[in-house]
């Protein structure tokens, strides 16, 4: 076990990233996300808060990324079938904790296996989705903005009804 | 506590004596190759003499030793033979052999089974459960590794609850959030890996009573801990759990049970081990746990009623005597105490004999206060 010292004296104890390798692939992913949701903040020492973030950060790239990756690197397309499943459901709570395996999706939208093309092509649609989601929120901001300015006479109703279209568009491109 | 225990913990890597037999835990796969092996020899054995012997540790009383230097109770190299073309033990023997093919059937399934199970395989063959369970043992002996390597488990009896998150296969468990009857400590403890733990010690306790009160008022929150019970004395799969959790969290262990010569008997098995799995004791025994209570030293100590003193029976003495003619206690003076003031009153006391003072008067007072001044054995 790594043992995690508190400043009042205690211990957090957190399984050794070594005995992860043997885990089923998507687990150390789950494992991290769960102590970060769930744990984390119970210790109350930001101290270990800190260690324990950092230990998972190590256990993501040293164990949980390579891991998966190999698995869809592999040619065993029901393995990466079922290691796909998952990390469409850990990418539907945290995208952000599958973000470092998008290059080898990408790669997986060439395979010939209808199945792991579609589900890489679900997961890959949870980025498009997302990468959306902000492209909007900046065009909205600049919206926002536009209309100040149009309300202040600081531009003119051409410039204005331009930007608004401009937004218009986007906002109801599918 | 800490404090107190510091320098107290003994090593967690036991040293077998010489005169002992040594156990492997072992893989699947490597309990299959041992019994191939072991079937391989039997066969030709078959082809050479035609009159093949089967030899096994023995597991009578004469070939049980107690070991001082590692607090165990061993099984010794006495070996035993079983007779192939032997009218007395024909029967044994067939029993054993389809022992064998149900545990060759279960490796390589990858399953699992309890003693129950297999005496339900062949009635007939078995007749009483009694033999079955035998003849699982007797397997366990020849393979010289544990009965759990054998997939044949204890049925599910134990529940932990605490500061505690564990793995089981696919699954994340918390066992802070199960409710107060806990996580059925599970037979199949290969399955199991302990994840995350914030605890500063466990307590093992007796009684289901006890540990629904602590559970109810979810002791470990302000005493961070791990709370195990097996209702009675320690089946297999809770002894080795908390072997399991002693070695890997490294954390004090203390028992809790009521204050009876069955009591203490409860906290030797858990200690040293039971006679009849003598072959499995490093694997299942925790030589550091402490007796924490209830003693009967405690009795006058935190004030318990007369009259929710039981008097001892005559079965009670007798197993109190025979508890003080026990080597280990013997060599632990402040056990030896206890018990002679047990026979001294001739009382004995439930923990539950504690709620004379208020529900909460175990969590609130008896509990912490033991813990905090180290009044333990």
């Amino acid at each position: 076990m790594r043992i995690f010292h508190k400043k009042d004296g205690s211990i957090v104890q957190l399984i050794d990233k070594d005995k992860m390798i043997e885990w089923p692939v998507e687990l150390p992913l789950i494992f991290i996300e769960y102590i970060r949701n769930n744990k984390l903040e119970s210790y109350n020492d930001k101290k270990v808060e800190k260690e324990i973030s950092e230990y998972l950060d190590e256990i993501l790239e040293e164990v949980a990324i390579p891991r998966l990756i190999e698995v869809l690197e592999g040619e065993d397309n029901e393995e990466i079938i079922d290691a796909l499943k998952r990390i469409e459901k850990i990418a539907n709570e945290n995208l952000d904790m599958t973000r470092p395996i998008k290059p080898y999706l990408e790669d997986l939208m060439n395979n010939k296996n209808n199945e792991i093309k579609d589900l890489a092509d679900n997961i890959l649609g949870l980025f498009r989705k997302e990468e959306r989601r902000k492209e909007l929120n900046k065009k909205r901001k600049v919206m926002k903005e536009k209309e100040d300015l149009f309300l202040e006479s600081k531009i003119s109703a051409e410039d204005y009804a331009e930007a608004r279209k401009e937004y218009l568009t986007f906002r109801d491109k599918r | 506590m800490n404090e107190i225990l510091k320098g107290d913990q003994k090593q967690t890597q036991i040293e077998l004596p010489e005169d002992s037999i040594k156990i492997d835990d072992l893989r699947r796969k490597e309990a299959l190759e041992r019994l191939y092996d072991l079937v391989d020899d039997l066969i030709e054995e078959i082809y050479a003499s035609g009159e093949p012997v089967i030899e096994l540790p023995s597991r009578s009383n004469s070939n049980i030793i107690w070991d001082e230097k590692s607090d165990l109770l061993l099984l010794g190299k006495q070996i035993q033979k079983k007779q192939f073309h032997s009218l007395t033990s024909v029967a044994d023997i067939t029993r054993l052999m389809r022992v064998m093919e149900i545990i060759n059937e279960l490796l390589k399934k990858d399953i699992h089974a309890t003693k129950r199970e297999i005496f339900y395989t062949d009635v007939k063959l078995f007749k009483d459960q009694k033999n079955s369970d035998k003849s699982i043992e007797d397997v366990s002996t020849m393979l010289y590794t544990t009965r759990n390597s054998t997939h044949v488990v204890a049925s599910a009896r134990g529940s932990c609850v605490g500061r505690l998150r564990i793995r089981d296969r696919n699954d994340i468990i918390d066992l802070e959030g199960l409710g107060s009857g806990g996580w059925g400590i599970s037979p199949m403890l290969d399955d199991i890996e302990i994840i995350e733990s914030d605890a500063e010690f466990i307590l093992v306790v007796e009684k289901d009573a006890a540990m629904m009160r602590l559970a109810e008022s979810r002791f470990w929150k302000q005493y961070p801990c791990i709370i195990l019970t097996s209702q009675g004395v320690g089946n297999v799969a809770v002894r080795m759990f908390l072997k399991r959790l002693r070695n890997e969290l490294k954390l004090p262990v203390f028992s809790l049970v009521d204050s009876d010569p069955y009591g203490h008997y409860i906290h030797s098995v858990y200690m040293r081990g039971s006679k009849r799995l003598s072959y499995e004791s490093p694997f299942l025994a925790t030589p550091d746990i402490k007796l924490l209570g209830v003693l009967t030293r405690d009795l006058d100590k935190y004030n318990v009623p007369d009259d929710c003193r039981i008097p001892m029976t005559k079965r009670d003495i007798k197993r109190t005597e025979e508890l003080l003619r026990e080597k280990y206690v013997k060599n632990n003076p402040e056990w030896e105490k206890d018990l002679k003031l047990a026979l001294k009153y001739k009382k004995k006391a439930e923990i539950q004999a504690l709620s004379s003072h208020g529900f909460e008067f175990l969590t609130e007072k008896y509990l912490p206060e033991k813990l905090t001044t180290g009044d333990w054995i």
